[in-house]
């Protein structure tokens, strides 16, 4: 029988995802075959563009460094802003409560619309890309940094006034340590955030980049090189993530998984 | 020697109106130099108030609450308190956080960590001092809280039900350890309990405690020889005690 070959080698965690990827993988390659649909490129047309554009023809390097530099620059610009921001919040009863009804509605609005009047402000070059990368990603970093601080076990806190700490010793070393698992979730959530504002804001105004690239091809009606670019841009998102993660492993080997992977 | 003169301490009402509780009503006590003194009460009889009281995390109402003289206004070098919970921080190794009470006190980093050495093998924890609590059973974490809080060299421990969250055998393992180390050491002892036998193998004197508001009912006297063991609780003196302990505290639960 099949099913015995099948070791548990095979079916452990990296083998169940090939598993699960070659399974979708199928299922995408028969659908799209069989819908005959000159948009849906199958699974191996799709495979063969991503081998061009990044491997033969090299294509996809330029746009990809194009809009890359905006993802560096927002995404950085958002960390360097959230942090503060989300400490501060956590911190200060007062400046939090100032500071919610803002945090309310960034969390709620969605980013997109926004975009023309970012560009309105700033223009149509990286000024705008850099501002939508920012826009997309600082709030998650801001509440999750925030929410970070106000969870510290309080009773860690209590231990460390019955050693005599004063209120600096114990932020830096009691709060701030505590809220790094929180985060690392903030930035996470926040790179993820980043990488759909790059694309994005390459689609809908500023055409550069991997959004050119993508309404290039989706002009020219070649759908295997519009699901390429789409397919490069998610394994980049993976590699920054899986990146980011180790960083995590390193400086904070305590925390548990409690998020999205 | 610690002195408790009419201690009184209410917590006001949650929403600040005057429904608050009187966790702690005219305590009057004395704990003596190098004495381990256990504190016994039913749940809520304001016992881990009177103790943060006493290590100065919280303010008191009335009375007074005085060290050698001294009244207590807040935490001090010497008195360390070992928690329940542990409180250990999750993302430091165990040679850490037995050095933090000595790096909060700014003492050089080479000589915190000698002196942390020396307690971490003191509790027998030699060759764990790298791992990350995580890494450690309850019992091997509450003798790292044991560990810091003497590495400070305190007059005085404040132990607030420290083994209660431990299960019985590494208890017993553990008392058996603190009697050890106190023995060497001698320092003054404020341990609260929920167990009479550890009340009564532990303490030199009992003090019971009546709950809603929180009260001294009696002090009583352990008169069993040093240095103790297991072998201590069989003997007759320790079951009469025991059950004289638990006569009070079952009447003193509400039905």
């Amino acid at each position: 029988m099949a099913a015995s070959k099948v070791g548990r080698g095979l079916l452990s965690g990296w083998g169940l995802r090939i598993w699960v990827f070659l399974l979708f993988a199928l299922f995408w390659q028969v659908s799209a075959t069989y819908m005959k649909n000159m948009l849906i490129p199958t699974f191996t047309e799709t495979i063969g563009g991503f081998i061009q554009l990044v491997f033969v023809s090299g294509r996809i390097w330029e746009p990809l460094y194009i809009s890359n530099q905006a993802l560096v620059l927002g995404y950085f610009l958002s960390v360097v802003v959230a942090i503060p921001l989300g400490l501060a919040a956590g911190r200060a009863r007062l400046i939090d409560r100032i500071l919610n009804p803002y945090i309310g509605v960034f969390l709620a609005i969605p980013v997109a619309p926004l975009i023309p009047m970012v560009i309105i402000a700033l223009g149509l070059g990286l000024a705008s890309r850099v501002a939508i990368v920012f826009l997309f990603a600082f709030i998650f970093i801001t509440v999750n940094t925030r929410a970070g601080v106000r969870n510290v076990d309080p009773w860690l806190i209590e231990m460390a006034k019955s050693f005599g700490a004063n209120e600096r010793q114990i932020w830096r070393r009691i709060v701030i340590p505590g809220a790094v698992p929180a985060i690392f979730v903030g930035l996470r959530t926040g790179l993820g955030r980043a990488i759909s504002g790059m694309v994005i804001v390459e689609l809908l105004l500023v055409a550069s980049g991997l959004g050119r690239l993508i309404l290039e091809f989706a002009g020219r009606l070649q759908a295997d090189f519009v699901f390429a670019t789409v397919l490069v841009v998610i394994v980049e998102a993976l590699l920054l993530l899986s990146a980011m993660r180790l960083i995590e492993q390193r400086v904070a080997p305590w925390a548990h998984d409690i998020s999205v992977e | 020697m610690i002195q408790v003169r009419g201690l009184s301490k209410e917590f006001a009402g949650r929403d600040g109106t005057d429904t608050g509780i009187v966790a702690l009503d005219s305590l009057d006590f004395e704990v003596r130099d190098n004495e381990f003194l256990t504190v016994i009460g039913p749940s809520g009889c304001g016992k881990t108030t009177l103790l943060r009281i006493v290590a100065g995390l919280i303010p008191y109402d009335r009375g007074e609450v005085s060290i050698n003289g001294t009244p207590v206004t807040g935490p001090g070098p010497d008195r360390a308190v070992v928690f329940q919970n542990f409180a250990l921080m999750p993302w430091a190794d165990v040679l850490t956080n037995v050095a933090f009470g000595l790096e909060i006190r700014d003492m050089p980093k080479a000589e915190c960590e000698a002196t942390a050495m020396r307690l971490v093998k003191l509790v027998g924890l030699e060759g764990f001092e790298r791992r990350l609590p995580k890494e450690l059973s309850g019992g091997m974490q509450q003798r790292v809280g044991l560990a810091r809080a003497l590495a400070v060299n305190p007059r005085i421990l404040l132990m607030d039900e420290p083994f209660g969250s431990l299960d019985e055998q590494t208890r017993r393992l553990l008392q058996e350890q603190l009697l050890r180390i106190w023995e060497r050491e001698r320092k003054t002892v404020i341990f609260i309990t929920h167990s009479m036998e550890e009340a009564v193998l532990l303490g030199d004197r009992v003090m019971l405690m009546t709950p809603r508001p929180g009260r001294v009912k009696e002090i009583i006297n352990v008169p069993l020889k040093r240095p103790r063991g297991h072998d201590t609780e069989k003997s007759a003196t320790f079951v009469e005690i025991k059950e004289y302990l638990w006569q009070n505290l079952r009447s003193m639960q509400v039905a």
